[in-house]
């Protein structure tokens, strides 16, 4: 903005001429709220950068359940998975206990009258419904809702057989349709 | 009685600048000594020397906003000693806070005070937001300059702070209340869509609720939200100060003048802290008018004083009497039925249970409508309603005036309604968030299946 080439000893005592000493110092000043803003945002974003987790230690999704000849017939409420394991003789499928809505463990209801039903286009026996106690969602056996707030129904969840020790597998990052069984020969 | 440490000495010669005595003078004789008292008392400076007579009445601001800074005060002192005692972990929070209620001494009186405060803070801050809405006193009067609309911003944001507060610390004892609310809670963010999941993430730390989630909500609890509250807090102070003092204070402008307006020291007027700029004539008629005012010290000093000791008390008793629940350690395999947020979210709660919208196949989650969407128009009106109020000047600073009638009435309604759901959430919801009389009593239900 101001003549470099200018000699500014002959304009003041100082050697400053003030039209120069003006730009220097608008200069620094600039250069000063310039600095002090760089540092606070650069501390401000390290700052909020660190805490974003980079990692999470999540459980393992695919998780061993059991033997299979130790379900009971009907339904099996597994608490650290919050899954319903259904066994109807060799027949196996699981459903979440997480509420769709804003994930409380819904709980299992025994019917009074077993309802015979198609599910995923093959017959099934439900024999509980489920309800979360935290906003009154109420879902059917097959996790398809009745009524509340639950946007959608129920996650059913992907099983199968270890193949090292025959334990069941449920695997809880794999969301399979109303038609999914496992059969075990 | 005269106290002496209080009590300013005989008058004595001391260098310019000086200030004779130990302490100041509460009690002034003199109106400089009054004057004295605000300006050499570091607590007392953001009042003003002189203060509108009908600003102090204890029926038109009910002293709510001077509640609600004493049990923040409150808070803030009963908050040290648990920070002593309480250990932020997930394996031992839970026992830290059992330790406080049974084990420690007056642990369960300071925990209750703490309890007692919180509940009783959100009580006072909603109340004060509601006693200026329906006075109009975010409505600017006659001076120039003034932005309180800018002030009722402030203290919207206050509320938000003091409601993020209450449920950051009723998670700390990690007990069933607090787990389930944390889960709910951040549910409702992450039905937010697109951004919802990693909102969720940042708040918790993670993806499941963890020790990464309570040690966030506690740091929250103890350092980021006071010390924000306490920033807005003291800019609070002082734009009611710069603002003209109460919005009633500008009622002293349509009182006819004393006499005509002389050309005053305009020290008068910041010590007034009226406004900026030439200062309105308003100050000059009510300061004409002895009778319309009063010195700061001892007038309001003594009424704050009696409103801070008079909360202080309420809060003891009420403590002393009132035990602190504490529920079951935090169970993530059990949720409690039914699962009730405390009573000042139960509104939210039932409205989220509410707004599920279903058209054809296509469902938007009530997490979202009833807990962002509505919740979020609601505090935008809220906010924003200092520029859409439209009635004259002349209704700020009064109770129910005829300009703002229509505009109170729905204020109100949205109010009652509220209410309601609070009532219908207290009372009204049993297991399985099913409606019951009160006089009903529960099915029993089996805790696990």
């Amino acid at each position: 903005m101001s003549d470099h080439g200018h000699d500014v000893s002959k304009d003041s005592p100082s050697g400053v001429s003030p039209q120069d000493g003006g730009a220097r110092r608008q200069f620094l000043i600039r250069l000063g709220i310039g600095a002090g803003g760089v540092a606070i945002g650069a501390q401000s974003v390290a700052s909020l950068r660190s805490l974003v987790p980079n990692v999470s230690y999540d459980a393992p999704t695919t998780v061993k359940l059991g033997n299979p000849v130790d379900f009971p017939d009907g339904l099996k409420f597994l608490p650290d998975e919050r899954l319903f394991v259904f066994r109807t003789g060799k027949t196996f499928h699981a459903i979440s206990a997480v509420c769709t809505h804003l994930g409380c463990t819904v709980r299992a209801e025994a019917l009074s009258q077993v309802q015979e039903t198609q599910v995923g286009g093959q017959a099934m026996r439900l024999t509980h419904r489920f309800n979360c106690p935290c906003h009154g969602s109420r879902y059917n056996g097959d996790g398809t809702t009745i009524s509340g707030p639950a946007p959608k129904a129920l996650a059913w969840y992907h099983l199968s057989v270890a193949t090292d020790d025959g334990q069941l597998v449920v695997d809880l990052a794999h969301e399979v349709e109303h038609d999914f069984r496992l059969t075990i020969a | 009685m005269k106290l002496p440490f209080i009590h300013r000495a005989p008058d004595e010669a001391s260098a310019p600048g000086v200030h004779p005595t130990p302490f100041w003078s509460l009690r002034p004789r003199t109106d400089r000594e009054s004057g004295d008292a605000v300006v050499s008392n570091f607590m007392l400076h953001w009042f003003p020397a002189k203060v509108y007579k009908p600003s102090l009445d204890w029926n038109y601001s009910f002293w709510l906003g001077t509640m609600s800074a004493a049990l923040f005060l409150l808070l803030i002192v009963s908050g040290l000693p648990l920070l002593f005692l309480y250990v932020p972990s997930v394996e031992r929070a839970y026992q830290s806070v059992k330790d406080i209620e049974y084990v420690v001494t007056f642990g369960w009186w300071i925990r209750a005070v703490h309890r007692i405060g919180a509940h009783l803070m959100v009580v006072a801050v909603v109340l004060h937001l509601v006693r200026v809405f329906l006075t109009g006193a975010y409505k600017n009067g006659v001076g120039a300059g003034q932005q309180r609309e800018w002030n009722w911003v402030i203290g919207v944001v206050m509320l938000l702070l003091t409601l993020f507060l209450s449920f950051t610390g009723y998670l700390l004892p990690w007990d069933q209340l607090a787990y389930w609310a944390v889960t709910v809670g951040t549910n409702i963010a992450s039905s937010v869509p697109f951004v919802g999941p990693e909102v969720r993430e940042l708040m918790i730390g993670g993806r499941t609720i963890e020790q990464a989630t309570l040690i966030r909500f506690y740091v929250l609890h103890c350092i980021m939200l006071p010390g924000a509250l306490g920033v807005l807090f003291a800019y609070h102070m002082w734009r009611v100060r710069k603002d003209g003092g109460l919005a009633r204070a500008d009622r002293a402008a349509v009182l006819p003048a004393a006499r005509t307006t002389a050309p005053v020291a305009s020290k008068t007027y910041t010590l007034l802290g009226v406004a900026r700029g030439t200062a309105p004539t308003v100050r000059t008629s009510s300061l004409d008018a002895p009778d319309l005012t009063v010195n700061a010290v001892p007038d309001l000093a003594r009424r704050a004083m009696i409103v801070v000791l008079a909360t202080f008390a309420i809060v003891s008793l009420m403590a002393s009497g009132i035990p602190s629940p504490l529920e079951e350690p935090a169970n993530a395999l059990v949720t409690p039925n039914p699962a009730k947020a405390p009573w000042y979210f139960l509104w939210l709660q039932e409205i989220v249970t509410d707004t599920t919208i279903r058209i054809g196949s296509f469902t938007i989650n009530g997490a979202f409508i009833g807990g962002v969407v509505l919740p979020g128009l609601l505090l935008t009106v809220m906010t924003a309603w200092p520029w859409l109020d439209r009635s004259p000047a002349s209704a700020a600073g009064r109770w129910f005036p005829s300009d703002r009638r229509r505009q109170n009435q729905v204020f109100l309604l949205i109010v009652i309604v509220v209410l309601v759901f609070t009532v219908i959430g207290m009372f009204l919801r049993g297991p399985y968030w099913n409606l019951y009389w009160p006089w009903e009593s529960w099915p029993d239900i089996p805790g696990r299946i």
